[in-house]
């Protein structure tokens, strides 16, 4: 994940924001009303008569991308047969939370959409694989580092716009500590430890903060070394966020200086695993990597 | 010691790992029943294809992995078992060996073998630590068993019982491979008292047009060859050792637990026979 960008990425004026609730949610929701239609055989066309929409209404729901009216949930479930009011009670739950505001809407200013949808995924996921070759990851980054990284970014802010982005990066790392942590395994290339991001006083407590890290049961790291030469990885830092829900695919998140790609389709997903699968194959394993950042953060002087 | 520094020379790989995700693999097909995300399109095609014939195979799957955590639990448990030898490891799951082991006995020490390269990616990082129960991972074919035996003498001690888990893994192994003549070595180089735990697909549990179906699945689609093998092909495997109560038995039968796992019937035979 790149850092000046996320919690970084400027505003852009008078831009039309979408916002964005929690997107896992709405999938889910959407491929449920999608099963259901299916099994009922109705078509789009139908079932967007029924809500006085058009097939791409449909279409927008049952993949996520737009809010949901509890009127339109309730009348989809009559219209696909789902009488049982315990069941229709749990998809309606479900189109509710999918409209709960979070937390980091309050930063709405700050932080463009593309990123608050990484941030519903993220909250959601039950594991995170990630790939850096840049920074450290966010999860956990020091303030004195993301305070650096951010800076990198924002030259002209005001200081109060630079604590904002920093305050959102340390209060995802509340993520850490719930009580089902996702399970967060990075592959980090060495690049990542010698880089002085902030000066070698503020890298040395950052690598500190790694082993530190590490220690928990659900965070694994694994170091790249310079010594492996070129590896999979060369396209650049991405991220796969998984879901517990069986039917809910995995998520590759690539981020670019001024906006992000999600890529959910199997083709693509394939391909990011294969990699991602590789570069923990040879990587080196965690207690080797604890071993290494020892190592890194004598040489920071 | 730990397992790391026992094994410092595979921390890093040289070279590229041979991942092929164009054939389907065991290793990911079984990942794919247990509701894992872990496999490719041909994984799933090849399970699907396999479920049409077997419709019972996604049972068999999910109960030859409950069978693991109660097998587990009885060495550790009442056995008295503190060393495992996991030979088929398969993509990690939630109740890994050494995660059952450990809860009962925190200093039980567990090595994972396994050939499939996105085992090795998971195993490495997910199941191997420097704890005090430790676990290691070594990247060998079942056929090898001369690299299996010596580098797990690196973190079990052979002088002592251990147990040897061959989970749904002989089925890889075809007669001319000599599977007998491979688990014989292993059960001579672990002394008295010391486990064997096998589960298998039973040809006499699935009828003849399902095995031709099968095997025509496995030829077209899977890398590994499948084998299916009758109880008392299986029982010889234990041949040297007193198996425990109830026997050889369908693998949902084997010491089931009150209400703990799902109901159906496995096409799969399985036993845990103790050295004499």
């Amino acid at each position: 994940m790149n850092a000046v960008g996320p919690d970084g990425e400027s505003p852009v004026p008078g831009r039309g924001r979408v916002p964005v609730d929690a997107i896992v949610l709405r999938m889910m929701l959407g491929r449920q009303l999608r099963r259901l239609r299916e099994a009922a055989g109705i078509t789009p066309e139908e079932a967007g008569d029924k809500i006085r929409g058009s097939r791409s209404k449909i279409s927008r729901l049952e993949t996520g991308k737009t809010a949901y009216k509890i009127g339109d949930v309730a009348d989809l479930l009559s219209l696909y047969g789902v009488t049982d009011k315990q069941r229709r009670a749990e998809v309606l739950a479900m189109a509710r939370h999918a409209n709960t505001p979070d937390w980091w809407r309050k930063y709405s200013d700050i932080l463009p959409g593309w990123f608050e949808t990484y941030l519903g995924l993220e909250a959601a996921a039950s594991t995170i694989r990630s790939f850096e070759v840049q920074f450290v990851p966010a999860l956990f980054q020091t303030e004195d580092y993301a305070r650096a990284v951010t800076r990198l970014g924002h030259k002209a802010a005001p200081g109060s716009e630079i604590d904002d982005r920093v305050s959102v990066r340390l209060k995802r790392q509340a993520l850490l500590s719930r009580p089902e942590p996702p399970v967060i395994w990075s592959v980090i290339d060495e690049g990542v430890l010698r880089r002085r991001v902030g000066g070698p006083a503020v890298m040395r407590a950052q690598l500190h903060r790694l082993i530190e890290a590490a220690a928990m049961p659900h965070v694994i790291f694994q170091v790249v070394p310079f010594g492996l030469g070129a590896h999979a990885g060369a396209a650049g830092s991405f991220t796969v966020l998984r879901f517990a829900e069986q039917d809910l695919p995995d998520v590759i998140y690539i981020e670019q200086l001024t906006s992000a790609i999600y890529l959910e389709q199997r083709v693509d997903v394939e391909h990011y695993l294969e990699v991602i699968n590789q570069l923990s194959g040879e990587a080196l394993t965690p207690a080797a990597t604890v071993r290494f950042m020892e190592k890194a953060a004598e040489e920071t002087l | 010691m730990t397992s790391h520094e026992a094994s410092a020379p595979r921390d890093a790989r040289t070279g590229p790992l041979p991942f092929d995700t164009s054939v389907a693999h065991q290793a990911r097909i079984y990942d794919y029943l247990l509701g894992g995300k872990d496999n490719y399109t041909a994984d799933r095609a090849a399970a699907e294809e396999l479920m049409q014939i077997w419709p019972e195979m996604i049972f068999t799957a999910r109960a030859n992995r409950a069978f693991l955590g109660r097998a587990v639990r009885y060495l550790a448990g009442e056995a008295g078992i503190r060393q495992f030898l996991d030979i088929g490891t398969g993509i990690p799951t939630a109740g890994n060996t050494h995660q059952v082991a450990q809860a009962i006995a925190p200093e039980s020490r567990v090595v994972y073998v396994d050939y499939d390269p996105i085992v090795l990616a998971h195993a490495r990082a997910l199941l191997i630590s420097g704890q005090a129960g430790a676990t290691d991972y070594i990247d060998a074919d079942l056929r090898d068993t001369g690299t299996i035996l010596s580098q797990a003498a690196k973190l079990l001690d052979f002088t002592q019982p251990l147990a040897v888990t061959l989970l749904a893994i002989l089925n890889a192994i075809s007669d001319s491979d000599g599977p007998y003549a491979i688990v014989a070595r292993l059960l001579d180089s672990v002394p008295p008292g010391s486990h064997l735990v096998i589960s298998h697909g039973g040809s006499d549990l699935l009828g003849r047009q399902a095995l031709d179906g099968l095997a025509d699945v496995a030829d077209r689609r899977i890398q590994q060859k499948v084998v299916y093998r009758t109880h008392e092909q299986v029982a010889r495997f234990f041949d040297g050792t007193d198996l425990v109560e109830p026997g050889l038995v369908r693998i949902e039968e084997w010491r089931p637990e009150r209400g703990a796992d799902e109901k159906g019937q496995s096409s799969g035979w399985c036993a845990v026979g103790r050295k004499r």
